[in-house]
């Protein structure tokens, strides 16, 4: 029926721009394209080296007790000093008080003893790896179920005025509701433990995946719509084709900041009954007034937002390799 | 190829503070299978919602139009658009864009699979299948915009200012494309242009729309686009009866932006 015409108009065919290569752009412009602000490792490396001498010159000036770092050194753990103190004659509680009691903001050097006694040791009888993945785990179904709520919520309040109008209120007034506000009420509602932290790491996750993906919805270029259309699309298919994938930037970029409130959450999630995570390791240490292990704690929660954003971008790449190109 | 009935079409908007915009105004025309309507005229005289009604986007406010005796109530893969731009799939391949349509209907892949092959040579896109849409130019994401409408082998083509975002010399190329398209596949086709050369060149009817209300005002029957086919478009765009016609409408629509002008100032 259509014969080919091709070749007819042959130097428009050659691609403009060839396939981006790692960072050899040739790029002139740098500010304001979002494919050129990738962060670069020396610069990486530089802005972590200087978080670090920040914190070594305000930690020097204020000073440090030196029998409280060498306990630290030694690897000892809040029990052993317990004992140790409750054994010995010179050690009586007034002096593990002294031990312990400056509340002096730990140095590097005292966190980095105080990770390796930590990571060598465990704390209260759990090894580190536990506690860790504990929080991992309740951060991970958290985001699980608030996308598995919050995304379809999100598409609907996008495709439906009914939806909208229905879920507002409610999305606009519980999403400004901080977490921490509604530990104790979650905690009546659902029992201590994972029964409350897991359902409150899914409240402080699932208005922004309602937000994002309805946002993401609404971003459709009616062109985008209309052409499924008129190439024969139903209306479950519009949806499946052109609304969910080009809602993605948005979901994932919502998923990103989920992912940093629901960390931010964590210590409040972990307030009651939950023995082994990141946030309960905080919460005992501040009974402990082991200042040392709180800042190991956050420490690591901060290296693994970073790899978890890391893991999402990484994802973005993959699903969404168009972004910023249209 | 069926024809195109318009009749009595009115488009009334309606927008807040309670006025109304009369954007279409008693449009009655009919367009035999095949041919090649242009629509030009001054922004606003409704050139676009005339080919929104037509495509199914838009239900007028009165009014019916017909496709081979069949009210057209809602967009259907038997008239196929063409935008300006932004509407190509870009989570899917070239290839994929093309075979959109096929696939919504259901379609194996072993059906469309040679179809989609023949496609992309038709518009001299041959090897480009696998590309990602983000990698093509602007001119080439055109092509494949074309013939994703060509896949569903559709009555009718609409196309809103097809070669609007393109440079000047892509532009032309696209207008043999098209014109090719047009006379190898027998398709009626429908098209906003601004360009009065594209309009006077590709149109073998062309209407000079005013605006306020949206009407048709001037009806021109071409022949500039049989002869195009065999002849140097070059060659015709300069000749005397073409610039003749050109600087005709280019008055007419300047008298009217003039105009448009002059009422939005007072």
């Amino acid at each position: 029926m259509i014969p080919a015409t091709a070749a007819t108009l042959a130097d428009d065919t050659v691609p403009s721009s060839g396939k981006r290569t790692k960072r050899s752009d040739n790029k002139t412009v740098t500010f304001g394209d979002a494919g050129a602000v990738r962060s670069l490792p020396r610069w990486a490396i530089a802005g972590a080296l200087f978080a670090l001498l920040t914190w070594y010159v305000t930690t020097r000036a204020w000073g440090f007790p030196a029998d409280f770092k060498s306990t630290v050194e030694a690897g000892a753990s809040d029990r052993e000093i317990f004992r140790l103190c409750s054994l010995s004659s010179e050690c009586d509680v007034d002096s593990y008080t002294q031990i312990v009691s400056p509340l002096t903001f730990p140095s590097p050097r005292d966190t980095w003893n105080a990770a390796v006694g930590l990571f060598a040791d465990g704390y209260q009888g759990i090894t580190i790896w536990t506690h860790i993945w504990s929080s991992v785990w309740r951060v991970l179904r958290g985001m699980f179920w608030g996308c598995l709520f919050g995304i379809p919520l999100g598409l609907a309040m996008g495709l439906s005025s009914r939806a909208r109008g229905f879920l507002d209120p409610m999305v606009e007034g519980f999403r400004v509701i901080p977490p921490l506000a509604l530990v104790t009420l979650f905690g009546l509602i659902f029992g201590i433990g994972d029964s409350t932290a897991v359902p409150l790491l899914i409240f402080a996750s699932v208005w922004i995946m309602i937000i994002a993906a309805r946002a993401g919805v609404r971003n459709a270029p009616l062109s985008k719509v209309r052409a499924a259309y008129a190439l024969g699309a139903s209306k479950p298919q519009l949806l499946r084709t052109v609304l969910v994938p080009n809602a993605l930037p948005e979901i994932f970029t919502g998923l990103r900041v989920a992912l940093g409130v629901s960390w931010g959450t964590l210590v409040a999630a972990e307030l009651f009954g939950v023995k082994q995570g990141l946030g309960a390791m905080i919460q005992t240490a501040k009974n402990f007034s082991r200042l040392d292990v709180i800042v190991v704690a956050i420490v690591i929660i901060a290296i693994i937002g970073v790899a978890m954003d890391a893991i999402v971008r990484l994802l973005e790449s993959v699903f969404i390799p168009w972004q910023g190109k249209g | 190829m069926k024809p195109l009935v318009v009749k009595n079409v009115e488009m009334v908007y309606q927008v807040p503070k309670g006025d109304s915009v009369h954007a279409l105004s008693d449009i009655s025309f009919e367009l035999d299978g095949g041919r090649m309507l242009t629509l030009l005229g001054p922004s606003g005289c409704g050139k676009t919602t005339l080919l929104n009604i037509i495509a199914g986007f838009l239900a007028p406010t009165s009014g019916s139009v017909t496709l081979g005796g069949d009210e057209i109530v809602g967009p259907s893969s038997e008239r196929g658009m063409v935008f300006q731009q932004g509407a190509l799939f870009e989570w899917l391949s070239v290839a994929k864009n093309i075979s959109y349509g096929p696939r919504m209907r259901g379609q194996k892949a072993s059906t469309f699979q040679p179809e989609v092959g023949r496609l992309l040579d038709v518009v001299g896109l041959g090897g480009f299948g696998d590309k990602q849409v983000y990698e093509l130019s602007g001119g080439m994401q055109q092509r494949v915009a074309l013939a994703r409408t060509l896949a569903n082998d559709p009555e009718m083509m609409l196309m809103d200012e097809p070669l609007g975002a393109l440079d000047a010399l892509t532009r032309e190329k696209m207008q043999g494309l098209i014109l090719n398209l047009w006379n190898d596949t027998g398709k009626s086709i429908v098209m906003v242009t601004h360009s009065v050369e594209e309009a006077l060149l590709l149109g073998d009817t062309c209407f000079v729309m005013a605006p306020r209300p949206g009407r048709i005002e001037k009806v021109y029957d071409l022949p500039f686009a049989e002869r195009a086919l065999t002849e140097d478009s070059r060659k015709i765009k300069n000749s005397p009866e073409f610039i003749e016609v050109r600087e005709e409408i280019l008055s007419f629509i300047w008298a009217m932006e003039e105009e448009i002008m002059g009422r939005e100032m007072a």
